[in-house]
């Protein structure tokens, strides 16, 4: 792997470096406060020098690059609102990007991270935290994570989660929650409490019982999304998820159901968990 | 128990008796003439026998206190013999009242509610407490939800009429401009204004109050003396003019009408929906709508690479999300698989 890519970065370099460079001597000059360096072969912020000086900038798109490293001077950034790296390499996130004070959208969809770094949950302003496509599960979190109640939308879609911990409950502002093809076999009733989700993404689990509690949140308005297909549903939740989800939604209302929810919760599992999916072909397992 | 207690202010010291026949009533013995001696109430001593039962010092200012025979200096009586006050800690003399298992002096139980003093005219024992008769009465009734006259101290068995802070029967009273007897529906109208105290309020009847052009607020349905805030049609106290949703008053902010409610400007987008997705803003000009979320117009982008798209632009959905044709085929191709399955599979649910 050091040998490709040093044999890649080795004549071309310049030109690559001047294109980024460009980018950002033009920003300098026009007093433009948003970079875009989408699919630039960036592989490191060294080629973008003087980067961290930029202190106006507000957003920085670096999707579609070879990105593996984050350093942790981009915390300098003081006006950084919007920080885009999707589809690049990075396997850590520096944990001072946490304490950036105006940092409200970061997307870092389409990576390789296993774990996030302790303290992470510090933000101040995040507001949509897009973490879709990557290696987590519940025991990589920190524990503070559930902490950043200014999250309005939390994507965690194409990942690891056997369980979400019950701490989502935190998130008061939360309105959307994807958690997309993960390998869920359980949703906390905690969940419950999220007042203002309007947006559950549920689909392609091995989730088989809902939680009541979820009967509770808005999610048959106009703006609200309930997505809950592909999981080995119990037969009575699949029955009425066949006629829609308004009848699944009335239907663990019911007190029958509350009964069966609770027979199932305290039974155990009956038998060995549904199977995970076979995720060795997803880009964010590429380690060497 | 009932202590005696006699104060003897003037002993006289006498000298004109037999000496003979005279014995000192502490120790028998008789007394030496030119000897003082002590008379009290008939009884002789000498002056060094005349002495407190338990200190053995002379009395102060010769007052004692005596009890079964004996005779105390005032401390040390107080201290043998007289009980304390539950209430203030000090010695009681003279009356003392025993009830709630202690005792006390007459002016130290009071009713707990009214501080009437109880010793006359008895008590009752309510949760511990030593209430009089009235407070007892108010206290019950209000465990009973009702409320007790302010007036003539009966149960209102009906609504209460509300007057200057207390509760009345409305029958009491007569509408300050037409005379008719009034009941709970009268109102309470400050006859000057900007006077804090109530004790210039009067009472109208419903008729005259309404002719009076006195607005009455919406929400609690009261007279607003102060500012007057009008809106839906209504009027209202300018505390009482709330949102909808997180009932803080608006205060003379900007507040947002539907469907006959008022809204703070937050509540409202967020139940009625036009808050940027991006920016969380509240969106003033055009508003692109898609995949239940709304953009202003400098937002609406994709979600990979942020590059502004128009109302023309084709997109692609992840997540909810708008991705553009670009980025979307830039996707890991197992995603993309799955991601079409995933899309052919609910077109064939739909269909």
């Amino acid at each position: 792997m050091k040998q490709s890519s040093g044999v890649s970065s080795c004549l071309p370099v310049s030109a690559k470096m001047s294109k980024a460079k460009k980018v950002l001597d033009e920003a300098r000059e026009t007093q433009n406060r948003e970079l875009d360096l989408v699919d630039k072969s960036v592989s490191s912020f060294e080629e973008l020098p003087g980067l961290f000086n930029m202190l106006n900038i507000t957003r920085i798109t670096l999707s579609h690059n070879k990105i593996s490293i984050v350093p942790p001077g981009i915390a300098n950034l003081s006006n950084l609102e919007i920080l885009t790296l999707a589809n690049n390499q990075i396997q850590e996130l520096p944990v001072s990007l946490s304490s950036m004070p105006k940092l409200r959208i970061l997307n870092v969809s389409i990576n390789r991270i296993s774990s996030l770094p302790r303290g992470f949950g510090a933000f101040p302003a995040l507001e949509i935290l897009d973490l879709s496509y990557n290696n987590l599960n519940e025991k990589n979190l920190p524990g503070n994570f559930f902490m950043i109640e200014t999250l309005r939308a939390l994507y965690l879609g194409d990942n690891d989660f056997e369980f979400l911990p019950p701490e989502v409950k935190n998130l008061k502002n939360l309105e959307i929650l994807g958690l997309r093809d993960n390998d869920l076999l359980d949703i906390p009733r905690e969940i419950g409490e999220l007042t203002r989700l309007r947006e559950l993404h549920i689909q392609n689990n091995r989730l088989t019982v809902l939680p009541p509690e979820v009967a509770n949140l808005d999610l048959l308005g106009s703006k609200s999304v309930m997505k809950m297909e592909e999981n080995p549903w119990v037969t009575p939740i699949m029955e009425q998820y066949l006629l829609g989800i308004s009848h699944v939604l009335d239907y663990i209302k019911t007190d029958t159901y509350k009964v069966l929810y609770n027979r199932h919760m305290h039974a155990g599992r009956s038998g060995p968990p549904p199977p995970k999916v076979d995720k060795s072909k997803k880009a964010s397992r590429n380690w060497a | 128990m009932t202590l005696f207690c006699q104060l003897i202010e003037n002993q006289r010291v006498t000298q004109h008796m037999s000496l003979e026949t005279m014995s000192c009533t502490r120790c028998g013995d008789g007394f030496e003439p030119h000897e003082k001696i002590v008379n009290s109430n008939g009884e002789l001593w000498h002056t060094q026998c005349f002495v407190c039962a338990q200190c053995f010092r002379p009395f102060q200012d010769g007052v004692y206190y005596e009890f079964e025979g004996r005779k105390y200096c005032e401390r040390d009586f107080h201290v043998l013999f007289a009980p304390c006050c539950n209430k203030c800690g000090e010695f009681v003399i003279g009356r003392v009242i025993k009830a709630m298992a202690a005792n006390w002096h007459p002016q130290c139980f009071r009713c707990q509610m009214c501080a009437k003093e109880l010793a006359d005219c008895g008590f009752i024992r309510n949760q511990n407490r030593a209430l009089c008769h009235e407070c007892n009465a108010k206290v019950k009734e209000v465990g009973m939800g009702k409320y007790m006259c302010n007036k003539c101290h009966g149960m209102i068995d009906d609504a209460p009429l509300r007057f200057r802070g207390e509760v009345y029967h409305g029958y009491h009273f007569n509408c300050t401009a037409c005379g008719v007897e009034l009941d709970s529906t009268a109102r309470e109208v400050k006859s000057r204004p900007g006077f804090a105290a109530n004790d210039m309020n009067e009472l109208y009847c419903l008729r005259c109050h309404d002719k009076m052009g006195i607005p009455i607020c919406g929400a609690c349905r009261r007279p607003i003396e102060e500012r007057v805030v009008t809106a839906l049609g209504k009027h209202w106290h300018v505390e009482h003019f709330v949102c909808a949703k997180c009932e803080k008053p608006f205060l003379g902010h900007r507040h947002y009408e539907k469907r006959g409610l008022a809204y703070c400007e937050t509540h409202y987008h967020q139940l009625f929906g036009n808050l940027c997705f991006v920016c969380n803003q509240v969106i003033s000009g055009d508003v692109f709508t898609a995949l239940n979320k709304a953009w202003c117009v400098h937002h609406f982008a994709c979600s990979v690479c942020d590059t502004k798209m128009t109302q023309k632009s084709k997109f692609y959905e992840y997540d909810e999300k708008p991705v553009c044709k670009k980025c979307y085929e830039r996707f890991p191709g197992e995603l993309r698989r799955r991601l079409r399955t995933a899309h052919e599979n609910t077109m064939k649910k739909t269909a």
